[in-house]
């Protein structure tokens, strides 16, 4: 009797499961099923954007700001609207000057609001702010496509959504924890090529320091060779000009350089160890243009070798503090560098090394 | 039931529980990476170094205190996230 039940049931669940087939009925509740994960991942990245605004608030009240509700909404919905690509004559031109003026405007803003705070902690601000401000575009465009993927019941665009999910909340995840960092001014994983040049200056004779463009210019003289160290300036939260600097310089110079090497923190693939030192040639430098091509170019012009090192991590290891392992590998690196100079750079020559990254927390 | 259904929900039952043993490992594994920042201070004079918990507004190269060995600056040499297990 028993028996029979069981069977009786099997048979109808079958039947069932044959129905939602060919009528198309299980792709609806698929939608449903995604529709909810998805709403309830949406749900984790408000409360974190929910957070972390609060975060920042309180930070901008301890800065002596007491509304930060004002900045915090004028400045999360602000955009940059790309220039036309369609017409590439000038573009570097375009962007750059967009670039410019976005970082000008952000930097003015908040120094209306905070104007009695000094160069380093608006820094602070103004990053803590943009990374609020990146969670904040997350969600909304995430929200965008989830609504509409649900109005239009687009099992296409749901399906992508509902895939790309842990993706996305990883990278949420890294800005909340960025966050800690940017606040309190703690030295990042991209910082590694600040680090390095600081370190280099702190071994070698420094003649002379200049800021221009916001970066640092250190001149010293190493084993007879002159050696300009490039890096923003420090140790506020500030990447510099590196690319137009060294442009600069070396026009100044008339092209008598004899190297240009970079050191940047690169994205390492999955399965590499994180910290490892690598060596190549080009610009290590990871900007959206302006900056890389700058170097580019100058080198081609004067026909400069242009060699590159680069520490691997991973997005979390390069927007975090500093994991004690990206620290140590400062020291492989400077050797490197030390290394490709007796190489490669005879005694009297002039070579320029550029650290290339945020140098928040590492002064020079 | 047939033996053989038994045995099919047996599997069935299995994999269910893999699937929430594996849940929770990763769980697990995700909530135990803690990261904490420390500094790494060094005397200027006698280059004795002292680790420890990062400060707000310290930055490398601040020299900060006195080296309890020979009373000398120290300077903050490094500034690291280790890992915590919780």
């Amino acid at each position: 009797m028993f028996s029979a039940d069981a069977s009786l049931l099997i048979q109808i669940v079958w039947l069932i499961l044959l129905l939602l087939m060919f009528t198309g009925l299980y792709q609806r509740i698929q939608i449903k099923l995604w529709i909810l994960v998805i709403k309830s991942k949406l749900n984790v990245i408000k409360s974190v954007l929910e957070e972390d605004k609060n975060r920042v608030k309180n930070m901008l009240r301890n800065m002596g700001l007491s509304t930060p509700e004002e900045l915090v909404s004028r400045l999360l919905d602000f955009f940059i609207i790309e220039p036309v690509s369609i017409e590439p004559t000038d573009i570097i031109k375009r962007m750059d000057h967009l670039l410019r003026v976005t970082e000008s405007t952000f930097k003015q803003v908040v120094g209306r609001y905070l104007p009695s705070l000094g160069k380093h902690e608006r820094s602070l601000a103004e990053s803590s702010l943009s990374i609020v401000a990146a969670i904040g575009l997350i969600y909304r465009v995430l929200r965008h496509y989830a609504i509409q993927s649900e109005k239009e019941e687009n099992y296409i665009l749901l399906m992508q959504l509902m895939y790309l999910m842990p993706q996305i909340l990883r990278v949420v995840k890294t800005y909340h924890e960025a966050l800690d960092s940017f606040m309190y001014g703690k030295p990042i994983g991209d910082g590694v090529g600040p680090l390095v040049a600081y370190t280099l200056s702190e071994k070698c004779n420094i003649t002379s320091r200049r800021v221009v463009d916001d970066t640092s210019v250190l001149e010293a003289v190493y084993e007879n060779r002159r050696l300009i160290i490039v890096k923003a300036e420090g140790p506020g939260s500030n990447v510099g000009h590196p690319g137009a600097v060294i442009s600069r310089i070396v026009e100044e110079l008339g092209g008598r350089v004899d190297m240009i090497l970079t050191v940047d923190a690169a994205l390492k693939l999955e399965g590499e160890e994180s910290g490892l030192v690598t060596e190549g040639v080009g610009a290590a430098i990871g900007d959206p243009g302006p900056e890389k091509i700058a170097i580019e170019r100058v080198a081609a012009k004067y026909n400069i070798p242009l060699r590159a090192l680069v520490v691997k991590m991973d997005i979390r290891e390069a927007l975090t503090t500093m994991r004690k392992k990206i620290y140590d590998s400062v020291g492989v690196v400077v050797e490197n560098i030390e290394r490709i100079i007796k190489e490669n750079v005879p005694e009297g020559s002039t070579l320029i090394v550029a650290g290339i990254g945020n140098t928040m927390g590492i002064p020079g | 039931m047939s033996s053989l259904e038994a045995i099919a929900a047996a599997l069935f039952l299995l994999v269910i529980l893999y699937f929430i043993y594996d849940y929770y490992l990763k769980k697990k594994r995700e909530e135990s990476t803690k990261y904490v920042t420390r500094e790494l201070l060094m005397c200027l004079n006698c280059n004795y170094r002292v680790e420890q918990d990062f400060e707000p507004g310290d930055f490398i190269g601040l020299v900060k205190g006195k080296c309890p060995n020979c009373g000398g600056l120290m300077k903050i040499k490094a500034i690291f996230s280790v890992e915590t297990s919780t």
